[in-house]
């Protein structure tokens, strides 16, 4: 058993070479590092900094080591920007990790249900999918928050989310599971008499788990940027600093226009980069996982 | 055995369909789990907002609520009573501007979306696809490799992220645009004048939230997808076949690369236009330009439901009919096997 753990490990870390080999992820991971200990650092701030008015009103950022609350200088209501944005980011990461964790794996799921279906069963299945894939999120997300809005905490708000995060993922893992159905290898291990749950376990699934990384990190960003749609329209958790609630509170505050930059900047600067990080990631993995492209780009 | 195209035209109108019944199946199921005793809050909330009402009205607004989330009746006619509502886009009177009904506040606002719609998806499809098969094409491998790096950085962008970068240079840093105050976006044209007029408002409204659409979507998804799929069929025996044959390098790219490349990207913009839709609403309300986004926005601060509602059917419906529109007519158009097969 444990040289079965072993065995895997080790194959893990040498995926996790050939892909540090390509730049797109290099750099991806170098940025997802530095999000994730800014995230961290949140944990160092000081209650006192959700208070209104515990520092000076818009004071412009000051690089001075000894008073580190104002490297970013202090918001309209007296807020150091600093501990905002750190907190704000740890805040959207766990909204988008908890809405991957769950819509992602009900995606994965499905899709697997439905590639591995047939008959009327699959027609149904493909059906729930496509019609939630069409959807259009935003509005239908809109009016369940807007009737949601005195419940809504961190955790509350990625269920909201994976009401619409799985189809995708679904789509994806049905595509995939269909193509590996359809190969010699499993007409071979059916044929040598492996009962049906054992050819999912040990024959589609390793190929879907790949894919399922990717779908994961694609929910994230796709919850992140949800939850900041939907907080510029005011509909987020308003009380609680998130990417998506600064830039509203910035935008409520004319941040813009007033030339507050050092207001509005940061959670656009970091949003920007979280999301191409992560997407270099997930698109890095698509590419070690499709020899087609590999062969063309190389 | 069917034709080719009736067996799309089936298939397609009945995704569009069941997507419909379950759109609505799913927002339905979601109202009811908002409590009763909500109602009454949100009633408090619209008489907080300083807007004056006669006991009437009230009991009006209170009855219109009630029967929106379904707590008078029986089931069966709660879910009639919303079928009919979510099809005929007829949620009762608008709280904003009381008793005029929501529906003709919406169709006020929608040109306008419609019109930054259209022009932008078409623009940054067929932008996005001839340059990323352009790009297939050249030989120079710097600014191909440079081009995709743009779009790798610009694809998983929100439009609206982008538009406030955009407003910060444009309207602020330099100046050549001007934010438009939000104002009633009637659209009356009696005089020649009045269309130009009308024009002239919408191109300076349009321009920033355009570009910024345009810039993402084209630069971003259209760009990598069509240069993905032209790189492969580039490398398909027909095309290495029709060079040999010493056919024109131009009528090669147009007619056999270009045009097979389209025939899934159709599919793909169908799919897409859903997030398009959402993405256009939210720059809308950045840019403040007098659309739905912004209508939505404004319904939300006051706690219109019946406003918030319409969109929320007129969007579905909207995007499903329009996706169907595209999967059938311009696949018929584009996808020669279709027509001819048999």
């Amino acid at each position: 058993m444990s040289l079965n753990i072993r065995a895997k490990l080790s194959k893990i870390s040498t995926v996790f070479y050939t892909l540090l080999r390509y730049t797109r992820f290099r750099i991806g991971l170098a940025i997802l590092i530095v999000m994730v200990l800014l995230a961290l650092a949140s944990l160092t701030s000081p209650p006192v900094y959700r208070r209104w008015y515990a520092y000076p009103k818009d004071r412009p950022p000051q690089f001075n080591l000894a008073a580190m609350d104002l490297l970013l200088g202090t918001t309209s209501n007296g807020r150091p920007v600093t501990y905002i944005t750190i907190n704000a980011l740890a805040n959207s990461l766990i909204i988008g990790l908890v809405t991957a964790l769950i819509g992602s794996h009900i995606g994965l799921l499905v899709g697997l249900l439905s590639g591995i279906s047939r008959g009327y069963k699959e027609s149904v299945t493909v059906l729930l999918i496509d019609s939630f894939v069409c959807m259009p999120g935003l509005p239908l997300l809109i009016v369940l928050a807007m009737a949601l809005k005195n419940i809504m905490t961190i955790h509350t708000l990625p269920l909201i989310l994976s009401v619409i995060a799985w189809a995708w993922p679904a789509r994806n893992v049905r595509s995939i599971t269909l193509s590996v159905m359809g190969r010699e290898m499993i007409y071979l291990a059916r044929f040598s008499g492996i009962k049906f749950t054992g050819i999912i376990v040990h024959e589609v699934l390793p190929y879907v788990l790949g894919w399922h990384l990717t779908n994961f990190i694609n929910t994230i960003i796709w919850a992140i940027g949800m939850e900041t749609a939907l907080a510029i329209f005011g509909l987020s958790i308003l009380s609680e600093d998130t990417l998506g609630t600064m830039i509203y509170w910035a935008l409520n505050y004319n941040a813009l226009f007033r030339g507050l930059w050092w207001w509005m900047l940061p959670p656009i600067v970091i949003i920007i980069s979280i999301f191409i990080g992560l997407y270099f990631i997930s698109s890095s993995i698509a590419f070690y996982l499709n020899p087609r492209l590999r062969g063309h780009s190389q | 055995m069917l034709h080719p195209f009736a067996k799309h035209l089936i298939n397609r109108t009945l995704v569009a369909v069941v997507t419909l019944f379950i759109a609505f199946n799913v927002s339905y199921l979601l109202l009811r789990a908002i409590p009763a005793s909500a109602v009454d809050t949100m009633l408090a909330s619209v008489a907080q907002l300083g807007q004056r009402l006669d006991p009437e009205d009230y009991i009006r607004m209170r009855q219109t609520l009630m029967e929106l989330f379904g707590l008078t009746g029986s089931p069966v006619d709660q879910y009639i009573a919303y079928l009919r509502r979510f099809f005929l886009l007829d949620f009762g009177p608008s709280f904003m501007a009381f008793p005029t009904p929501a529906r003709n506040i919406v169709a006020r606002f929608l040109p306008w979306t419609v019109g930054l719609l259209l022009v932008t998806t078409v623009i940054s499809w067929l932008a996005g696809n001839t340059l990323g098969v352009f790009v297939s094409f050249v030989k120079n491998r710097r600014l191909s490799r440079t081009l995709e790096n743009i779009a790798i950085m610009l694809y998983p962008i929100p439009y609206y992220v982008l538009s406030l970068a955009l407003i910060y240079i444009f309207a602020f840093l330099i100046p050549i645009f001007s934010l438009s105050p939000v104002s009633v976006p009637s659209i009356r044209i009696a005089s020649i004048s009045d269309a130009i007029n009308v024009a002239i408002y919408f191109f300076r409204a349009a321009a920033l939230p355009a570009i910024s659409i345009i810039i993402v979507s084209a630069f971003g998804w259209w760009f990598l997808s069509s240069r993905t799929l032209s790189i492969s069929t580039i490398t398909e025996d027909y095309v290495v076949f029709a060079k040999l044959r010493g056919v024109d390098i131009g009528r090669i790219r147009g007619k056999y690369v270009l045009r097979s490349v389209m025939v899934p990207q159709v599919t793909a913009l169908a799919l897409a236009l859903g997030t398009i839709f959402s993405g256009a609403l939210v720059t809308e309300y950045i840019f403040a330009y007098p659309g739905l986004g912004s209508l939505l926005y404004q319904s939300i601060i006051i706690g219109d439901y019946p406003i918030a509602l319409t969109i929320l059917s007129l969007s579905i419906i909207g995007v499903i009919i329009s996706m169907w529109l595209l999967d059938t007519v311009v696949y018929y158009v584009i996808d020669p096997r279709i027509r001819y097969a048999r």
